[in-house]
């Protein structure tokens, strides 16, 4: 075998290889066939020919290599069109930019999205949540509450009665107004389980108040109650104090302030730091660096009298929330109204 | 609650280095709400629960407290010059008789005066305060209610008729015209101030305009009394006549503070060069009681605050707020001060202790869980898997108002006399309580619709109310399109979209339900409306309705003509059944099924559950699925009769089935189908 002759065909194979390379479409690859393979002007049809004027000693070695070439081109075509037709573009394509057909979603409401993050909270934390009537009758809203009749706190929730009773079920006292706040639920839920308790209660409650920006005659409580021995202001701070991480998701600095609820002693007010302006101070926090998110307390002993369970034993603390108020913070909202009209614009940049 | 500080550095030897800022901050840190300050003058925020502080010297002492300096309960005072030669007594020029136990006490005392303009500073400070100067005996009187919180009148003892005092209840329809010019009928629950002939004053609330003191007057009688609060607070609240007096009587005035403040009024009239005393004080004191003295243990203070605040300064908090301790052991004997007519117990005092100690120093803890928590209310639950199901069936919640329009609330309820209405309501658009969720939802859609929002789906699950109690219901109503896309014509929803919510729900409350037309929904177009029943052990229990709202009705509701609106809604305590994630399973078939379609012509009234009913009892139990796939009338089917395209499946649990046996049962099926409903099969 000549070093000439052996040395064509590796020229050859290198050519086919940089030619498919370069072939994009399949009339590159007809092209690249008819060059290499045709009967009649095919390069690898010529060196075979060619084979015939080698000395004959070098003939039959010849023979084995330009075959080994002929099938490896064809074997490479072969694949190449394979590829080409399984990548080929049909002709009925889909211009992937046009709308897509999206399924029905529905969201749910952002006053249930914030309610049931704060339940979520307190479950994990061994809370059981609990829900009751909306209306009420006056032991549980008030008298129970260590608001007897004409005591002035019944002035601080101006009531909405029912003109005529409407009846409980099981012989219990009829329902004469609408509940204005959640913590008659610490009532029921007392007269009806002995101690340790660890509720929330989360529900409507309504006051007599007008419906603009900032009041709303109808909102959303989250009350919480826990009871057991020993059970201390300490015990409410670590409580409140995890919950308002947890909701905000970040450390947030609290502020407790003594306040006045009948049913707690002492009672007192928690202020997270301002979210909008990091307790510099804003007119979302009215420069004062805080916001008010809840009112709670340690539970009234009368409270606990008039339930039935031993003052003396036990001491408890409990809590209530607003729930727009929280919600408002948490979507930049400035009118509770958008809250009521269930515009459809607003409650679909919620979250779903 | 406005107190300059000037005025409460008077009473408190508050550092000279705290600014109004820092005084402010420092008394809200208390518990006092600063709602605003304006120069020298905090506006304070005072709770229901403290009356002591509607006055500077209330807010003084506190004050003092927090900053842990003397106040006016460790200040020594002397006594006010006029109160030495005072002669506390029964006798007086003008007698005084008590004839109801509405007044606690009543301390009278006159004074010759010369009435004109009070001197500037303490017109300012009323000023300031936002009280308006008058003359400079009704000054005095505004003053010492400022500073003490004790209420006081001033009479023209030349315009009272005797002259004497009784403190009666009012006659009915007694009149008396009151300082503001405005007469006033009175009725027998009133208390009144009255002369010996006619009430010249509503006690603790407002004068009399016919004894007012005036330019011409010589000599008053200045009354300072105590009446009981709920009193004062329900003959206010009467008449609507809020004042400055019956603010801190119906709150709870200090017992004591009558005759005190009534003596450091008479010095401040002579100190001014307004007047003098003439004669003795009156006091009427019925029954004056004991201070209540209340024992506080150690182990409850420590309980109760989760923190060991040191002895001193449980000791130095409570005297300084006017308490009077003395240590008996490890705990303290406590006197209440009269002016606290909050602190009835302990926990008021530990109160106290913590609000001065600071809540904030508390160290945080965290409770001990001791039991098993508990799984939430079964309500809470279903209430939160219905929301999750419709919000993945492409229902968006809404929140709609518990309580409606009356109108809009009548179409739905059963009866007007089923309605619960609000005694009381804010407007006619808060008046009823909604006895549906669906009027809510209706006028959520309408608004919607008129912002040009055309696809609306919404549910709520929430309260409804008659007189017969509050249940819990979920409602849905659907509007506009269903599918949306360029690729395909818009379809209009209708109501077997509404039907599906329906079936939805009850397939995830793991109960089987049927539908039948109802007649008993007039809010329905009749004949588009049906009754969902679900069947529990032979009992049938009706759980809600679902229909196309009547086209008058939603035009009521501000939407336009044509629009169709789909609804539903079901109650809740119905859809108890049992928890769907609880049921188990049947094992998959082994064996093949076999499909058979049959198309009949029935009457284009008979209802496919009667068809399906008839199918299913002439069939072999191996038919294990009957499903509508299509219906039609026109071209080709008889105008009283539709044609109705049934699939009919049967498998075997264990064994395939055979040709044969499917094309008998089929056949049976037919012959059953034709003599019960005389249907034929259609191109037979």
């Amino acid at each position: 075998m000549t070093p000439m002759a052996a040395s064509s065909i590796e020229d050859l194979s290198r050519q086919f290889r940089a030619a498919l390379d370069a072939a994009s479409s399949p009339a590159d690859l007809k092209a690249l066939r008819d060059d290499f393979l045709s009967r009649k002007q095919g390069r690898v049809t010529a060196l075979v020919k060619s084979i015939a004027t080698a000395p004959p000693e070098e003939r039959r070695a010849l023979g084995s290599m330009a075959n080994a070439l002929k099938q490896e081109i064809e074997q490479a075509l072969d694949a190449r069109d394979a590829a080409m037709l399984a990548t080929a573009r049909p002709k009925d394509t889909v211009d992937v930019s046009l709308p897509a057909r999206r399924p029905w979603v529905g969201r749910r409401h952002p006053l249930t999205q914030v309610r049931e993050r704060v339940e979520d909270i307190f479950m994990a934390m061994g809370y059981q949540v609990v829900a009751g009537p909306e209306i009420e009758d006056d032991w549980h809203n008030f008298e129970a509450l260590n608001m007897p009749a004409a005591h002035p706190a019944r002035d601080m929730q101006d009531t909405l009665y029912l003109s005529s009773p409407v009846p409980a079920p099981d012989n219990a006292r009829a329902a004469t107004l609408l509940r204005t706040h959640t913590s008659g639920m610490q009532i029921r839920h007392m007269e009806a389980h002995d101690p340790p308790v660890r509720i929330i209660a989360p529900g409507r409650v309504y006051r007599r108040d007008n419906f603009d920006a900032t009041h709303t005659p109808m909102f959303t409580q989250v009350e919480g109650l826990v009871v057991d021995e020993n059970i201390s202001l300490g015990d409410l701070k670590g409580t409140l104090n995890a919950f308002a991480e947890e909701f905000f998701d970040a450390k947030v600095a609290t502020r407790f302030r003594p306040s006045f609820f009948p049913y707690t002693e002492p009672s007192a007010e928690l202020d997270v730091e301002c979210q909008g302006c990091s307790g510099r101070g804003c007119g979302l926090c009215k420069h004062t660096g805080w916001i008010e998110i809840l009112g709670c307390g340690m539970v009234h002993p009368a409270v606990f009298e008039a339930v039935g369970y031993d003052a003396n034993r036990y001491t408890g603390f409990a809590f209530g929330m607003g729930i727009e108020r929280l919600a408002l913070r948490l979507y930049g909202v400035d009118d509770i109204r958008m809250f009521y009209e269930n515009d459809l614009r607003f409650l679909e940049q919620i979250a779903l | 609650m406005k107190a300059p500080v000037s005025w409460m550095r008077e009473l408190a030897d508050l550092p000279a280095s705290a600014g109004v800022n820092d005084i402010a901050a420092a008394v809200a840190g208390v518990g006092f709400e600063v709602a605003g300050i304006e120069g020298d003058v905090i506006d304070f925020e005072i709770t229901a629960n403290r009356p002591d502080c509607l006055s500077v010297r209330g807010l003084a002492r506190e004050a003092a407290t927090a900053f842990a300096v003397q106040g006016p309960e460790s200040r020594v005072q002397g006594l006010p010059a006029v109160a030495r030669g005072a002669k506390v007594g029964p006798e007086s020029e003008v007698p005084v008789t008590i004839e109801s136990e509405l007044c606690g006490r009543y301390a009278l005392a006159l004074a010759d005066v010369t009435v004109g303009p009070s001197p500037a500073w303490l017109a300012d400070r009323l000023t300031a305060c936002g009280i308006r100067p008058i003359n400079n005996v009704v000054d005095v009187t505004n003053y010492m209610l400022l500073e003490m919180g004790q209420p006081m009148h001033a009479f023209d003892v030349a315009r009272l008729a005797g002259p004497e005092i009784r403190v009666r209840m009012a006659r009915a329809g007694e009149t008396l015209t009151t300082l503001d010019r405005q007469a006033r009928t009175l009725d027998a629950s009133m208390l009144v101030i009255a002369d010996g002939a006619r009430a010249v004053a509503i006690a603790g609330v407002m004068g009399g305009a016919a004894s007012e003191v005036s330019a011409a007057t010589t000599r008053i009688a200045l009354e300072s009394a105590w009446f009981q609060p709920a009193t004062v607070r329900a003959t206010s609240k009467r008449l609507g006549l809020k004042t400055e007096a019956a603010a801190r009587f119906e709150r709870g005035a200090d017992l004591e503070a009558a005759t005190a403040g009534l003596v450091c009024a008479l010095d401040l009239l002579e100190r001014i060069g307004a007047g003098h005393r003439v004669g003795r004080i009156t006091d009427r004191f019925p029954s004056p009681g004991a201070a209540r003295t209340i024992t506080l243990l150690r182990a409850h203070l420590d309980r109760l605050l989760g923190d060991q605040v040191p002895d001193a300064d449980v000791m130095r908090i409570l005297t300084s707020l006017g308490f009077v301790v003395t240590p008996a052991h490890t705990d303290w004997h406590v006197r209440v001060p009269s002016w606290r007519v909050d602190v009835a117990r302990e926990a008021d005092l530990i109160e106290e202790v913590g609000r001065h100690w600071g809540v904030n120093r508390v160290p945080a803890t965290f409770p001990a869980l001791r039991t098993a928590p508990h799984r939430a209310d079964a309500g809470v639950l279903r209430a939160r898997r219905i929301r999750r199901l419709l919000c993945g069936a492409g229902l968006q919640e809404a929140v709609t108002f518990t309580f409606i329009e009356h109108v809009a609330a009548e179409p739905f309820a059963g009866g007007p006399a089923s309605l619960v209405t609000i005694a009381n309501p804010l407007s006619e658009k808060f008046a009823v309580l909604r006895p549906s969720m669906l009027p809510g939802l209706l006028d959520a859609l309408s608004y919607n619709r008129r912002r040009d929002i055309a696809d609306v789906r919404l549910f709520e699950a929430g309260s409804v109310f008659s007189m017969q109690g509050e249940r819990q219901r979920v409602g849905w109503v659907l509007s506009g399109s269903r599918l949306v896309h360029w690729s395909q014509p818009a379809a209009e929803v209708d109501l077997f979209d509404a039907l599906g919510v329906a079936e939805l729900l009850a397939d995830a409350f793991g109960v089987t339900c049927r539908f039948e037309p109802a007649a008993d929904a007039p809010w329905c177009v009749p004949g588009r409306v049906a009754s969902l029943f679900v069947d529990d052990g032979g009992a049938s229990r009706r759980v809600g309705i679902v229909g196309q709202l009547l086209p008058s009705l939603t035009s009521a509701r501000g939407l336009p003509a044509g629009v169709t609106v789909v609804a539903g809604e079901l109650d809740l305590h119905e859809l108890h059944g049992t928890d769907a994630a609880l049921q188990r399973v049947t094992p998959l078939p082994r064996h093949p099924s076999v499909q058979r379609d049959l198309s009949i012509l029935i009457d284009a009234g008979l209802p496919a559950a009667a068809v399906r009913g008839t199918i299913r009892a002439s069939a072999p139990a191996t038919l294990v699925d009957v499903r509508e796939f299509d219906r039609y009338h026109g071209t080709g089917v008889p105008t009283d009769q539709v044609s109705l395209s049934l699939r009919l499946t049967f498998r075997d649990r264990d064994r395939t089935l055979t040709d044969v046996e499917v094309q008998q049962a089929v056949e049976a099926i037919i012959e059953a189908l034709a003599r019960t409903h005389g249907t034929t099969l259609r191109g037979n």
